[in-house]
């Protein structure tokens, strides 16, 4: 690969995908035609975090003129197995979930019955009419509270409310903190997020020929979502097949596989009829996965130049109420413990990690996952030991980063970094944004015109592009890693290129047509990418994760590697030449050095496909169309620096972010343009994360923000202009050399953000350990500092 | 939403006819809070009375003694509006930060009166510019008019005709609006005219109320700093998700010097 | 009760009259009657800005507004942005140009309202921009890019209105 020059990778090539959508052309899940006699689902959704389940009446329901049926938790299922995430990791303990809760419910919006009626108004005003009684019981909301002895338990399965208990220590980890010159503690609280993509969920289930199923779902996982709706309906595989439509935004929200989807393809087969969903916002908040609801207890031993010895980390996720498939509630607690380290070179480290249950929403897998948090608190704790030895906090972090000089470098938890650029992505983004300038002009006090000002940094890896051992290593036994695609040349030339991925504004029509373009040797617009369909693609683990490129990418250039060879054996066939004397380029197949001695990707596919003449050479197969599939390494490490300048108003306590640079480095890069999509998108997430995002419970479990008038997303004035630079080191792990970048963003600007804010108010003794920083907690701490004596 | 009967009268006289017959009538104008209300199924009106584009309640007339708007008359009209902007620049302000543009472009001033919500921007300049409500059966004050939680003097069947606006000396608004959704955590304007100076504040409490203390403070010296010492008691106020009533007493202290500075500038 | 009101409407060029249940939303007529799935709905509350349309040429949420109450009303949606089947908008290109959109959910309302910005203030700053923008929510792009491409937008439009 790396002998032939890229002419479409690495290119700002604008998308394929605007100009439909631009034109308000883009089919959504709720623009699909729904057949005639369509069934419409509204679901009654539980009211109380904890409850018994007494009595259910539908008669009012019922009588509703077009209301066709109303199914209990029980009802369901008889249709629908109970749902068990199959995590296998000592010290987990599994437990199933009703998709319809049958006698108790364990969070507010679990749903308690489903309305099937012949139009969405009525199918609402029943769900309103569907009387339950229930036996309030008392519930248990906080991460903190769900251990405590006397707690209200959530499945008896789960003793103690603890689904996950796991620990790890080097053997030399007490030593470390034995002799440190000094340890530095701190405790991180996260509040509870959610992706919150502008689309709410959906799907439509159509049956056709007698048995078989066609299921349009709005869906990050098409594939394994299939597998799964076969696996708990009894739908056969083979006759239930996953459309994907446009999906407006993921986020790994829709990565998750909900209960809905199951009713809806389980009625379409009770009722012979299709069945439509479309969720609405305040289920939306109330029912996708949440996030980030962690706790970190963090200690370091540190020398008196600044280096990290040693790290102890107590990790707590709040799980919420169940697992949910495919990654369980585990993944934020697993992926928090083994990536705090970083980007490093700490060699003594020692953890306990646990996942909590509780009352609440499940938590599930959200962009980032468990990073943002974790590097809230690595991060926090690099600043800390700079304000402890009075060093300056890039400087703590330069000095215990991995030098790209120690590259390859197998991290203290056994995850290979092959490539990567940790110090001198720091160094630019401290050149870009004037670090020295703003550390020199930052006055004693902070304070410029009623405003503090402070800068800070977040460096970091980036998990992305997991392959199978990756997830074998956090338990998740049934997610499989690799990804696959199919290369077609089709007759006339034209190529249809298949993945297993689905996307959801990532653009993939247009990288992956970059990838397959240089891949096979032809023109970019002869490349047409099929991908949401698994009656078309090959079976992959699909798009979450930072996965695409790493993966689609690879198992692309595998696929389009052995096709160019076909091509090439044909071509040398039809041009009576050897075949080391041919190459593929630019969309046709010629004689070295000789362009114009060649012939079209079409007139070598007339061939391969017996439409001419000529024959195949001796034992060429027919077709011109070959696939592979692509496991990447454990994971996949891309890197990045974040730094963020931000004023905090001494008086009404709001942040503004002044300046915001990042320096990313995800090896080769397909297409620089949506690459800093990806990141700004991110960052602004980050942004809305670290200020004012936060899924707000009270003590009874009600979620007390579940619209969007109340659950704040950032609007265009609340975020910066982002500054973005790269480098480039390609991976030498992964075909192709590619790392992710879709979570990068996000990861990054939350720890920048709390940094900066932390900075500025360092000189009033004010501790940053949590978020969101809403005004009322800054103008809170600013004036209780400033009435302090001294 | 539960479903209602719906009219639309040719005029004034007409609306109020038909929201005296209604058993439960509901009067309609931007609908920017009441479709919200209705698609949560807050409340089941019988009748909505669509007084939304009544011309003759749609008009902004000025004197040099004062501004009269019509009931129906869009905040982004009088953000734009050349009269208002040239005799209280700062209601002008007000109406041009309300909401996002296309709560302005939709929403009333009679509605945001009428509905009296907590975090509504209106109410802070009526009541501190001392303004008077004209409905179809009377012209209340200001100090008359904002009762409570979505509470106000209106009774059944009662329609804002317009609110007729004092040209004040000097004049400040300012709020602190609340990250993303710009809802307004606190609001507080000032005003200093022949009769004396008033203060308004508005989204820190059950409804928009006046500011006695600040208002003492200010008649001899109008000027941020002549409220420096003013103590502003949480008690009483809004408390939130998003932010405690201690957050918005001291919200109302920093948004009043603002608004000071802003008036005297 | 919930008597059928007639109402006669222009959108996207075309009169239209319908006879209406009164709860019918604008945005449910557009989508569901008239089959224009451009305008989409993401929060049902006036929040999100995804469902976007023209009024008598000022921006609204076609979520918040009854059918029974738009007689006489002049609607326009993204479908009649585009000139031609060919040709996208200036707007349109800008955004394309710029990477001013990823899933394309939110896109049609941003389109819409830089359609209403750029006629009301053909060359804006970029804190017009961004405050204009508060009407739509994006959650994919970080919003950046639409800043620039409303910017490329109106540059694109000033100088094409001279030539």
């Amino acid at each position: 690969m790396s002998a032939r020059p890229a002419r479409y990778v690495g290119q700002e090539i604008l998308r394929r995908e605007d100009d439909y959508l631009l034109r308000g052309e883009g089919r959504f899940v709720d623009d699909l035609p729904a057949p005639i006699g369509t069934l419409h689902l509204a679901f009654v959704l539980s009211p109380h975090a904890h409850a018994r389940i007494l009595s259910l009446d539908a008669d009012a329901a019922l009588a509703l003129e077009g209301v066709v049926a109303v199914l209990s938790g029980a009802d369901m299922a008889a249709l629908v197995k109970p749902i068990v995430a199959e995590i296998e990791f000592p010290g987990y303990r599994r437990h199933g979930r009703q998709v319809i809760a049958k006698d108790e419910v364990r969070f507010v919006g679990e749903a308690v019955a489903v309305v099937a009626a012949e139009c969405p108004y009525v199918a609402q005003d029943a769900a309103e009419l569907v009387e339950v009684a229930y036996q309030q019981l008392p519930a248990v909301v906080r991460l903190e509270d769900a251990t405590r002895p006397g707690q209200p338990q959530v499945h008896d399965e789960v003793p103690g409310n603890l689904y996950f208990e796991g620990r790890f220590a080097t053997p030399g980890i007490d030593a470390a903190f034995a002799g440190a010159a000094h340890v530095i503690r701190e405790r991180f609280r996260s509040g509870r997020v959610g992706g919150v993509p502008l689309e709410p969920r959906g799907c439509l289930a159509v049956p056709e020929h007698g048995d078989g199923m066609v299921f349009h779902s709005s869906t990050q996982v098409p594939h394994l979502l299939r597998t799964a709706l076969a696996q708990y309906t009894g739908q056969p595989e083979s006759s239930l097949r996953v459309l994907v439509p446009e999906v407006g935004g993921g986020f790994g929200t829709k990565a998750q596989i909900y209960p809905e989807e199951f009713v809806c393809v389980a009625l379409a087969r009770r009722f012979r009829r299709a069945v439509k969903w479309i969720q609405d916002r305040r289920e939306e908040l109330l029912t996708d996965i949440h996030a980030r609801d962690h706790l970190y207890e963090v200690e370091a031993a540190v020398d008196d130049t600044g280096l990290v010895l040693g790290l102890r980390a107590s990790v707590w996720t709040n799980g919420g109420a169940y697992s949910t498939l495919p990654f369980g509630c585990t993944l934020e607690t697993t992926g928090g413990a083994r990536m705090i380290v970083g980007p490093y070179g700490i060699t003594q480290y020692a953890y306990e990690a646990r996942a909590v249950a509780t009352h609440t929403t499940p938590a599930g897998a959200y962009r980032g996952v468990a990073q943002p948090t974790c590097y809230m608190a690595i991060e926090g704790v690099m600043d800390r030991i700079a304000r402890r030895l009075g060093l300056d906090p890039a400087e703590v972090r330069l000095r215990n980063m991995v030098p790209t000089a120690s590259l390859p470098w197998t991290n203290v938890v056994g995850v290979r970094y092959d490539t990567g650029s940790f110090v001198e992505s720091l160094r630019q983004a401290m050149a870009m944004i004037d670090y020295a300038g703003f550390r020199a002009r930052q006055p004693a006090d902070r304070l410029v015109d009623g405003k503090y000002r402070g800068i800070g940094i977040c460096s970091f890896t980036e998990v992305s592009g997991t392959g199978a051992p990756g997830w074998r290593a956090r338990g998740l036994v049934r997610l499989p890693g690799f990804d696959s695609g199919i290369v077609k040349v089709e007759p006339t030339g034209k190529v249809t290129a298949f993945v297993s991925h689905a996307h959801s504004g990532q653009g993939h029509y247009t990288t992956f047509a970059q990838v397959v373009a240089d891949a096979l040797g032809c023109e970019l617009a002869d490349v047409r990418i099929v991908e949401g369909d698994t009656a078309a693609t090959p079976y992959g683990t699909n798009t979450f994760a930072s996965r695409s490129a790493v993966t689609g990418g690879g198992a692309f250039i595998r696929a389009a590697g052995k096709v160019r060879e076909k091509l090439r054996r044909i071509g040398a066939h039809m041009l009576e030449a050897s075949v080391e004397d041919v190459v593929v380029q630019d969309g046709r197949v010629h004689i070295a050095g000789v362009p114009g001695h060649g012939l079209s990707f079409q007139q070598v596919a007339e061939t391969a496909y017996a439409m001419n003449t000529a024959t195949l050479p001796e034992g060429e197969s027919f077709g011109l169309e070959d696939s592979d599939f692509y496991d990447p390494p454990l994971v996949t490490m891309a890197n990045a620096a974040h730094i963020a300048q931000v004023a905090v108003d001494a008086e009404d306590g709001r942040v503004t972010i002044e300046r915001y640079v990042v320096v990313h480095d995800c090896g080769r890069i397909i297409n620089p343009m949506i690459v800093d999509g990806q990141i700004q998108g991110g960052v602004a997430q980050g942004i809305g994360e670290a200020l004012m995002e936060e899924m707000v419970y009270d003590d009874s479990g009600q979620m007390l923000n579940a619209s969007l008038l109340e659950y704040l997303l950032p609007t265009a004035a609340d975020v910066p202009n982002y500054e973005i630079a790269h480098i480039e080191s390609p991976s030498i792990d992964t075909v192709g050399g590619f790392k992710g970048v879709g979570e990068g963003g996000v990861i990054g600007a939350v720890p920048a953000v709390l940094n900066a804010v932390a900075d500025a108010l360092s000189r009033l003794d004010i501790n940053i350990n949590t978020k969101p920083l809403r005004p009322s907690l800054l103008a809170r701490l600013i004036r209780e500092a400033r009435a302090r004596p001294g | 939403m539960y479903n209602f009967a719906y009219h639309r009268p040719g005029s004034l006289a007409e609306a109020e006819r038909k929201l005296k017959a209604a058993a439960d009538g509901r009067l309609l104008a931007g609908g920017q809070t009441l479709l919200p209300t209705l698609k949560q199924r807050l409340a089941k009106p019988s009748d909505l009375i669509d007084i939304g584009r009544l011309a003759e309640l749609s008009f902004i007339k000025a004197d040099g003694r004062s501004v009269q708007i019509g009931a129906t008359t869009r905040h982004a009209t009088v953000a734009a509006s050349a009269e208002v902007r040239k005799a209280i620049p700062a209601l002008a302000k007000l109406a041009g930060g309300i909401g996002d543009p296309q709560v302005r472009n939709m929403g009333t001033i009679g509605g945001s009166l009428a509905n009296s919500d907590p975090a509504a921007d209106y109410p802070a300049a009526v009541l501190a510019l001392g303004a008077t409500i004209h409905t179809t059966e009377r012209a209340i004050a200001a100090d008359d008019f904002f009762k409570g939680l979505f509470e106000t003097a209106l009774k059944p069947g009662e329609i804002i005709k317009s609110v007729s606006f004092p040209v004040p000396e000097k004049a400040g608004y300012m709020k602190f609006a609340q990250p993303a959704s710009r809802f307004c955590m606190v609001g507080v304007f000032v005003c200093k005219a022949g009769s004396g100076v008033r203060v308004a504040v508005t989204g820190a409490g059950p409804c928009a109320f006046r500011q006695s203390a600040m208002e003492k403070a200010l008649a001899s010296n109008f000027s941020a700093a002549a409220i420096e010492s003013v103590k502003v008691s949480p008690a009483g106020l809004n408390a939130d998700i998003h932010c405690s009533a201690e957050y918005r007493a001291h919200l109302v202290g920093v948004m009043a010097r603002r608004a000071l500075t802003e008036a005297n500038g | 009760m919930g008597e059928r009101i007639e109402v006669t409407l222009t959108v996207n060029q075309r009169k239209r009259r319908a006879q209406v249940e009164p709860r019918l939303l604008l945005v449910d007529y557009l989508r569901h009657e008239l089959g224009l799935k451009g305008t989409h709905v993401g929060c049902e509350q006036g929040a999100c800005g995804a469902c976007t349309v023209l009024l008598d040429g000022r921006t609204a949420r076609s979520c918040l507004h009854f059918v029974a109450a738009l007689d006489g009303a002049q609607i326009r949606t993204v479908e009649d942005v585009a000139p031609s089947p060919e040709l996208l908008h200036p707007i349109q290109q800008a955004f394309h140009r710029q990477h001013a959109l990823q899933c394309g959910y939110c896109t049609p309302g941003f389109v819409m309202t830089t359609l209403e910005l750029l006629a009301g203030n053909p060359d804006p700053s970029q804190t017009a921009i961004r405050r204009a923008l508060t009407n739509n929510l994006c959650r994919c792009t970080g919003y950046a890019n639409i800043v620039k491409a409303v910017t490329a937008a109106g540059k694109a439009l000033r100088e094409g209105s001279q030539a």
